[in-house]
Formats: structure tokens, sequence, C-alpha cells
């Protein structure tokens, strides 16, 4: 009902204001400009996501003070504490990054967003800035009509730049020309009144404008006209501060419970600051009147004054909250909670990543590799072995050995438990994903899907070879119980080594050894065909024996080679240019038969 | 830098298929060098083994690392005679 109600009251309010005065029109075109400004940076930015600032974000995980630096610098460059808000979201659901270092971050941002009041303060209102937004206009809009990535990101950055830089022009002209017809000096508040009135009329025009520091560079082009008085200036800068976190808070909505969390954080950073700044207002106030004097800005300077304001008023946040991030991590995880945790559900699939495709690309990877995590259990299971003893230290030989036992393990319900669904859910986030990314992306999606039908594939195929392996398991024919036995022996080694090279993180030469379980599987099918003919015809094992060992050899070999597709699609990590150059020299079909004929005789080379 | 090298460096930074191939050709590099620093790696581990298992064991790695980097520098190639022939249309 209140939704229905705010956007025509909005519109009514300001068609009414458009109406009487033409310097409010001419201020509110101002702000809608340089909303529009910020869109555009952020858009611009985003066309850059895909390598560096992901690659960035990743490295200030390890320390705090790496975090709070990340946060700091890109805030600055990008004049954006959302965008920041956001990526770190996105990044925190897909679980790239700890709660800790994303509060950090956040820290950070909230430092970072000072430098737009100093910016504006210091530049916009001393230099006729329009001047300059012209031209980055006319190059960027020529850049965003370009066909490469890169250049149309730096057109969208100069655009961006531009309509900011315009915006400010028409808000400081607008007051100055507002200062002629109505003095709004005249409704100043003075007092702890005037503060509260002035912080609550901050978080609402925050809240309305859905950024911070559009309401900052209000602020600071009303007090440049002398529209507001300083005090005024101050308490509207602390109600901004704390209108900002519901950008972050609608932005955390669509996350999973550390995105909620991190939201949480801002939420409490931004509160305690304000609290402690409202508290300590008068203090505050002489500690910037000695801080500028120290900087030689004049008494008089307001503008510059309230830029002083805002970073110490944050700095102050930062340095009381920083020694109880901890704490507060705690007291976060304490309050929100997750859902308990079912296999079958997704862990890394949140809305949240859909801001930045990469992000959401690297989600479904993860999301997949937990896919097979639950199949690579239902494969042992089929195979009546026990997974943790797979990949253990002890030799496959022994494991499979002591096995003997066929297990009462029912693949059928357990796919329908951790996979069926989770395997559904990936499809579905793919498709949703899709509608966002350049045609690479798109690809690397596509490869990411079928990973995930290679691993449902060996599912089935190990359903098909569980019937007889079961039955031959408990034969009293000591040579088909042999064979049997060496089909789970490979198999077995197959979950063995992608387990050992999925630790290797990603290392190229690891993934591409992946290679060798296709060619070792191939040789088994070939030695089997002589095994065969002399199990035969020395009577050891029955006809109907053979064709099973037959059919159950090709589930064995089909099963491998889906799950090295996979591994050679899910295990590499790095660079997305560096996976396609893995891909390019795995070896095909064809190659593996050549190597396969080489490795009789061949002799090892050395590396020239 | 003179004027014909930055004209050069700009238009390939403004031609996107021949930036995709000079970054793919990067990469290939780090695999096939990555590729031979394993394959060394492995030769120095046969020298140190004497069971026969083991021994045959490294050699198939051997030979599949090996044919792995010869089909990287087989692809290098070809991505450097399309560079060629590219160069050569626009010439």
């Amino acid at each position: 009902m209140i939704k229905k109600i705010i956007l025509p009251t909005i519109f009514a309010v300001l068609t009414y204001g458009f109406w009487i005065s033409p310097d409010f029109k001419e201020i509110a075109a101002g702000v809608a400009i340089f909303l529009f400004g910020m869109l555009s940076l952020e858009e611009g930015f985003k066309a850059f996501t895909g390598g560096v600032l992901e690659r960035l974000l990743r490295k200030t995980t390890d320390k705090l003070w790496k975090s709070l630096s990340f946060g700091i610098v890109s805030t600055t460059l990008m004049q954006s504490s959302s965008l920041v808000s956001v990526i770190t979201i996105s990044f925190l659901s897909a679980g790239l990054i700890p709660l800790t270092a994303g509060i950090g971050i956040v820290f950070g941002a909230n430092l970072g967003t000072t430098t737009g009041a100093w910016l504006v303060a210091g530049l916009g209102l001393k230099v006729k800035i329009s001047a300059y937004a012209m031209p980055m206009l006319v190059f960027g809009v020529i850049l965003i009509f370009q066909k490469t990535k890169g250049l149309k990101g730096i057109g969208y950055i100069l655009s961006g730049l531009g309509f900011l830089f315009l915006g400010i022009h028409h808000m400081k002209e607008g007051f100055e020309a507002f200062k002629e017809t109505i003095d709004l000096t005249a409704y100043a508040v003075e007092g702890y009144p005037g503060v509260f009135l002035f912080a609550l009329i901050g978080l609402a025009a925050t809240v309305v404008m859905q950024s911070s520091h559009a309401t900052l560079v209000l602020i600071i082009t009303a007090l440049a006209a002398r529209q507001i008085t300083y005090e005024n200036a101050l308490a509207l800068a602390i109600g901004a501060n704390i209108g900002t976190t519901i950008t972050a808070i609608i932005g955390s909505l669509g996350s999973n419970v550390e995105g909620r969390r991190l939201a949480g954080a801002h939420l409490i950073f931004n509160l305690v600051t304000a609290i402690v700044a409202i508290a300590m207002i008068f203090q505050l106030t002489h500690l910037v009147d000695v801080v500028s004097a120290w900087f030689g800005i004049g008494s008089e300077d307001y503008t510059l004054k309230l830029a002083v304001f805002h970073t110490i008023f944050n700095l102050l946040g930062v340095l009381l909250m920083l020694p109880f991030i901890n704490v507060m991590v705690r007291f976060l995880q304490g309050i929100i909670k997750p859902r308990r945790r079912v296999e079958g559900q997704p862990r890394h699939l949140h809305t949240a990543t859909f801001e930045l495709p990469d992000t959401a690309i690297e989600a479904v990877r993860l999301e997949t590799l937990h896919l097979y995590d639950n199949a690579s259990a239902i494969i042992a299971g089929g195979l009546s072995l026990n997974l943790t003893e797979i990949l253990g230290e002890r030799p496959l030989s022994e494991v499979v050995a002591k096995s003997r036992k066929p297990l009462d393990f029912n693949i059928d319900e357990n796919y329908d438990g951790s996979v069926k669904g989770l395997y559904g859910e990936i499809v579905q986030f793919i498709s949703r994903a899709q509608a966002s990314l350049s045609p690479a992306q798109s690809d690397e999606l596509f490869l990411l899907r079928a990973a995930g039908r290679d691993i449902v594939e060996a599912i089935k195929d190990t359903k098909h070879l569980q019937k007889n392996l079961s039955h031959y398991l408990g034969s009293a024919n000591q040579e088909i119980r042999k064979e049997y036995d060496q089909i789970r022996a490979s198999l077995a080694l197959v979950l063995r080594q992608l387990d050992e090279v999925r630790k290797q993180g990603g290392d190229s030469a690891a993934v591409l050894s992946l290679d060798s379980l296709k060619i070792a599987m191939k040789e088994y099918d070939r030695d089997l065909d002589y095994r065969l003919n002399t199990l035969i015809r020395e009577n050891l094992i029955s006809a109907p024996m053979s064709i099973s060992l037959m059919n159950d050899s090709g589930y064995a070999y089909h099963v491998t080679k889906n799950l090295v597709q996979m591994g050679e699609a899910l295990f590499s990590t790095g660079d997305k240019s560096l996976r396609e150059a893995e891909r390019s020299i795995s070896l095909d079909s064809g190659e593996v038969d050549e190597m396969l004929e080489q490795s009789k005789n061949s002799q090892p080379k050395s590396p020239r | 830098m003179n004027i014909q090298k930055l004209l050069e460096k700009a238009e390939e930074f403004l031609n996107g298929d021949e930036r995709r191939r000079k970054e793919k050709r990067k990469y290939l590099k780090q695999v096939i060098k990555k590729l031979k620093k394993h394959e060394k790696k492995l030769v120095l581990q046969l020298n140190d083994e004497t069971d026969d298992v083991a021994r045959e064991q490294i050699e198939k790695e051997i030979a599949l690392a090996h044919a792995h980097r010869k089909k990287g520098l087989k692809v290098l190639k070809t991505l450097k005679k399309e560079k060629k022939s590219s160069d050569e249309e626009k010439d």
C-alpha cells in the first residue's frame, strides 16, 4: 500500500515544485543528471569487473588492512560506494571472500566516499566544471557506440563523469538563482532539535535518491549558495550516511546469509557512527575548526569545512568500530542464522551475483563442484565402496579387496535427494544469468552446464553398472569377481585422481594430466578384449558373464570419460583465457588412440 | 615511441580479433612453459626412481606432458600464421 502511494506522491510534489519555481526545477534536474551520471559511471566500471577488480578483491581477503585499503581506493576511483557494496555482496554470496574481509571493504568504502565531498567542495565549486563536462560527454558517447567492451566501458565512464559535472553545475546554478527569490536559511533550526530534524531530512533524501553521494553534493552546493546553515549541513551529512545503508540492505535481499550479515554490519557501522557524531556534534565542530585552521582552510569556507567534517566523522567511525570487528562478526552470526544445510540445496547460487557476470559464472562453477561432491558419494556407493576410503592414502587394490560385500545402496533415492534438484537449480540459474552475458561468457556457462550433464550421465551409467556388479561381487567364480574388482579399482582411481587434481588448485599441468585417465581406460578396454578371448576359450567364465562384462566395461568407460570432461571444465581456476588455452591442447579421442599406440614402445623424451 | 609504433599500438587495441589472438598466444605460452617445467620435474623423478612399476607410470606421464606440449606448440604456430595472414591482408 505504502509503495503504491510513495511514487505518485513524489511525482506530485516535484510537479508542484516545478510549477511554482523554475529554480527548483534546475536543482532537481541537476540531481537527476548527477544520478544518471552515477549510473553511467557504474555501467562503465562494470565493463572492467571481468578481471582486474575481481583479482584485486580476491587478494584482499587475507588481511584486514588490505580489505580496508581496497574499499578506500576502489570507492575513491569509482566515486560510488554502492557499486563497491554490490560487488562485495556478490562475492560474499558466491562464497569467494569471508565476512570479515567484506566488512573491512565496507568500512573502507565509507572512508572512500569522503573523497567525493573533497572533490566537489574543493574543485567542483571553484572551477567551472561544466566546461569540462561537454567534451567528456561528446567523447564518451562516441566511445559508447564502439563495439569493443573496453572502449564502451571507457565511454560510459567518460559520459558518467560528464553528467556528474553537468549535474553539479545545474545544482550550483539553481541554488544561486534560488537565493534571489527565497532564503531557505530562514527555516534553519538551531541546537539539537535542528540536528535531529536535518539528520532525518538527510536520511529521507538519501533513501529517495539511493545515493549518499548525490545528497552530499546537494548539501555542498546548497551550502555554497548559503541556502542552508553550516550546522544544519553537518546534520544533513550525518543523515545521508545512515540513509546510504538502505541501498546496501536492498542489495542484500537477493543474497544469502553472508550478504545479509554484511548489510547488517553496514547498518551497525553507520548507526553507531551517527549516534556518536550526534552526541559529540559540538566537540566535532570544534575539532573541524582546529583541523581546518591547521590545513589553512578559511574559517568562512564552509564547504571545505563540511568535507573535513565528513572525513573526520567517517574516520572516527572506522577507528571506533575496527577493534570490534570480530565481536561484530560473532554478533551478526548469532542473530542472522543460515537455514539448515541440506545436501541437495544450492550453496552458491544467489541472484545477487547476477550483477557481475564473472562472479555468476564462478558461482555456477562452485555449485557444479558441489554437485560433483554429492555425485561422487553416489558413484562410490554404486561401486559398493566408501568415498572416504577411496580418497584416502591406502592402495586402491586394498580398498577394493576389503569391500567384498555388496552394499545395499539405492542410487535412485540418493540421486533424487542430492543431485536431481540441485542440477535443476543450476540449469535454471544459468538460463536466468545468460540474459546479461557476452557470447564468451555464455560459452563458459555452456561448458559448465555440460559439466553438470556429464556428472548426471556418470551417475546413470554407474546405476547400469551396479546391477551386475553387485551380483558378481559375491559370485563363486573367482575370475569374474576379479574382473569386476578391476572395474571398481579403475573407477576408484578416477575418483582419487580427480580429487588430487582438484586439490592442486587448477594447476594447468595437473588439469591436463586428467587425459591420462582417458588413456588408461582405453588401454583397459583394449586389454579386456584379449582377456575375454582367453577367459571364454578356457571356459573360465560363461557366455552371459562375458556379455555382462563387455557391457559393463563400456559403462565404466563412459563414467570415466564423463568425469574427466567434467574435471577439465571445473577444476581449472585460472583466468578465462588460460582455461581456453588448456582446453585447446587437451587430447581428443583420436590423439588418445595415437598415444595408446605409442605407449607400448616409445621412450620418454627429454624436454628441449 | 615513434608515431608509427604508436599508431600500430592504437590499431592493435582497437582491433578486437587481434587482441583476443594475442591474449590466447600469451596464455598458451604460459601453459606450455608450465608443461615444460612439469616434464623436466618428471624426468628428474624418473632418474631417481628404481621401482619398475613406478618408472613405467612416470614414463607415461612424461609422454603425456610431451604430447600436450607438442599440441600446444602446434596451436601456437597456427595462431602466428593467422596473425601473419591478417597483417598481409592489411598491407
